[in-house]
């Protein structure tokens, strides 16, 4: 369970992108934190995937604050996929995905691969395991970029606006996939696409200028936005 | 050439004959390069001022010389103003034309290579020399090539030594005096300028065997050069690149240290650079060679790689550290592995630079592809063509290089690597 609680993150130019928010994301499920552009979503993002440190609030991660836990140790239950995917354009895909086994958790190069490719398989994305990020497409580079962080075993997962590169077809493909992988681990989806949030998550946030607007099931807060 | 081997013989010393080129000749003996110069330089009382001459071994002076059908009609130095006379760039000749007769155009070549064949091209009226040295160049280059009118001035030839080694000046005065008495330096002065012998000219032809080993071989030498300087400069250019990129904590003094030797390299022109180097540090010219261009080129190569570095998107140190990489191994599996990537194409463009650069070490009498060339063209007077196979030979090295970073720098950006 990830509890943050009155969280605020002001810019070093003075802009207050989050402004004392709380929200408690449950250990199963699909979880969205929805809101215009600008309404703050990616800084808490990075708040809680612990790139930027709020000068407010707490933010703990089965009751422990994430600020004192250790690096690896952190990354390994928190995994983050930024907007831009950040796949490392020079390893193909199962390389992308055999660098942190290795690295980070000191898996064998043999094992890794198995392993790698063993993920791949189950998401449904093996054939692309020799590709480049260069040679695949959009959809499938954000599961590509999903698949490279699942390959820890994080608790949590962060996406940031993973459909910003999907259009409309593909995105209901996405959500679908999406869905079947809840059982490897809960996401949280910072997205302003509110038809994509509702085809994907349970519970979810609305944010507005850096504070929240409606949280609860996603059908209620939805309803509650329609009425404003 | 004989009166040196003469001289060693006589003075017990080994003789080893150092090319060089003229305009540096004074400077290489101040530096140690070799102890005496015996090459027909006049004594004057500028040179006298940081060498020691030895007793003139024979008078000559400054003579014109034009071409045989000699379309301008000119038949003294006095006849010449607003014409074109060639000197060799760094003899006396040249200020005692620019002082003397300030109206005649005084064009300053760098060989009696050169002059000649702009003679015969009569694109330049004459050339003022040595009487006896441009006789025997004339004769034994078969040149149409004619002296006129009275010397322009009287000079006595000595061999300059360091003013540090008078027991050389002795011993080169002693074996003078013997020569000139038993007879030597008559026979010498006969065969080299004796009037009305035509001796067969060995010069003028050169077998083409000789002449294609000779560019092969200078050609390898500057390839040599070429790599030696290209490896010793990428392993410096890297830690260098590294420390021009990041300039945090304690690496501070250090950045700024290598930022400023790199901007002064790359400030400064190689050729000095290359002299300081040989002269100033006094390294042999293979060493001063390697040294200078190596050094160079790490200064080059080390911007290629800091534009590398810098080009690579941040984002992949952030996509790298959300996996949990530490940050060696972020920049070690990730960062670097793009930036260097990024750099092949750019780097590629130092080597052949690096290449081209090679050309320049001919001035300290290495022999590489270039001097190979002059010495060829020293007999053969081709200049055309042969400065035009020496360019060939580099271009048939560089265009697949150029070509290949092309092909590189295109995959490269197939591949998404550098943001812009
Ligand atoms: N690095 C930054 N420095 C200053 N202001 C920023 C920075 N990043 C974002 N902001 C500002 O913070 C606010 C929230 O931005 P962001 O968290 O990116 O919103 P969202 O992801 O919901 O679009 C915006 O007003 C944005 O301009
Ligand atoms: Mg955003």
């Amino acid at each position: 369970m990830i509890e943050v609680q009155n969280v605020a993150y002001t810019y070093a130019d003075g802009t207050k992108a989050v402004n004392d928010v709380s929200m408690t994301f449950p250990e199963q499920g699909i979880f969205a934190v929805m809101g215009l552009s600008g309404s703050g979503k990616t800084t808490l993002l990075n708040c809680i995937a612990r790139f930027l440190s709020p000068q407010q609030g707490a933010i703990l991660l089965d009751g422990q604050d994430i600020q004192d836990m250790k690096e690896v140790d952190f990354r390994q239950q928190v995994g983050v996929v930024f907007q831009h995917l950040n796949l490392f354009p020079h390893l193909n895909v199962l390389e992308n995905m055999m660098l942190a086994l290795e690295r980070v958790q000191g898996r064998s190069k043999s094992e890794a691969k198995a392993e790698a490719m063993d993920i791949l398989k189950r998401l449904n994305i093996g054939e692309l395991a020799a590709n480049y990020p260069a040679q695949v497409s959009g959809g499938q580079a954000q599961r590509v970029a999903i698949a490279r962080g699942l390959a820890l075993k994080p608790k949590f997962m962060l996406l940031d606006e993973p459909t910003s590169a999907l259009d409309a077809a593909t995105t209901s493909d996405f959500a679908q996939w999406l869905r079947e992988l809840q059982e490897f681990t809960s996401f949280i989806i910072v997205t302003h696409d509110l038809p994509f949030a509702e085809q994907t998550a349970d519970q979810g946030v609305f944010m507005a200028q850096g504070q929240v607007q409606e949280q609860g099931r996603l059908t209620e807060v939805l309803q509650n936005l329609d009425r404003c | 050439m004989d009166v040196s081997r003469e001289i060693a013989q006589r003075i017990n010393r080994e003789s080893r004959i150092v090319a060089t080129e003229w305009d540096g000749i004074l400077a290489g003996l101040l530096a140690e390069k070799y102890d005496a110069i015996i090459g027909s330089m006049a004594i004057t009382p500028t040179r006298q001022e940081s060498v020691d001459f030895s007793t003139p071994y024979y008078h000559s002076g400054a003579q014109l010389f034009v071409h045989r059908d000699n379309p301008d009609k000119v038949y003294s130095i006095s006849e010449c103003n607003g014409l074109r006379i060639a000197v060799v760039l760094g003899e006396t000749y040249q200020h005692f034309l620019e002082e003397k007769f300030p109206d005649v155009e005084v064009v300053t070549l760098k060989s009696a290579a050169e002059i000649f064949a702009m003679l015969e091209q009569k694109r330049i009226t004459g050339f003022v020399t040595d009487r006896l040295v441009g006789a025997w160049q004339t004769k034994e280059a078969g040149r149409p090539f004619v002296p006129v009118g009275e010397m322009l001035y009287k000079e006595r030839i000595g061999i300059p030594v360091r003013k540090d080694n008078p027991d050389l000046l002795g011993q080169i005065n002693t074996a003078l005096a013997a020569m000139e008495d038993d007879g030597t330096m008559q026979r010498i002065h006969q065969r080299y300028f004796g009037l009305g012998k035509t001796s067969s000219s060995k010069l003028g032809t050169m077998e083409p065997s000789v002449i294609a080993t000779k560019l092969l071989k200078g050609f390898a030498v500057s390839l040599g050069i070429a790599l030696a300087a290209l490896l010793l400069g990428f392993v410096l250019a890297i830690p260098s690149g590294l420390l021009l990129t990041f300039q945090r904590g304690s690496l501070k003094p250090l950045h700024f240290l290598v930022r400023g030797f790199v901007d002064f390299i790359r400030g400064t022109p190689v050729l000095i650079q290359l002299l300081f180097v040989w002269l100033g540090l006094g390294l042999s010219p293979f060493p001063a060679a390697i040294l200078t261009l190596g050094i160079c080129a790490m200064a080059y190569m080390a911007e290629v790689i800091r534009a590398g570095l810098m080009s690579v998107d941040p984002g992949q140190d952030l996509g790298a550290r959300a996996l949990g990489l530490s940050p060696l191994d972020r920049f070690r599996f990730v960062v670097w592995p793009q930036a260097f990537r990024i750099a092949i194409p750019p780097l590629m463009n130092c080597v052949v630079a690096l290449l081209k650069d090679t050309a320049l070490v001919s001035i300290i009498s290495i022999p590489e592809l270039i001097r190979e060339a002059q010495s060829i063209i020293s007999v053969t007077f081709e200049p055309g063509l042969y400065y035009l196979i020496a360019g060939l030979m580099f271009f048939a090295v560089t265009f697949p290089l150029m070509k290949l970073s092309d092909r590189v720098e295109r995959s490269i950006k197939a591949k998404g690597f550098a943001h812009d």
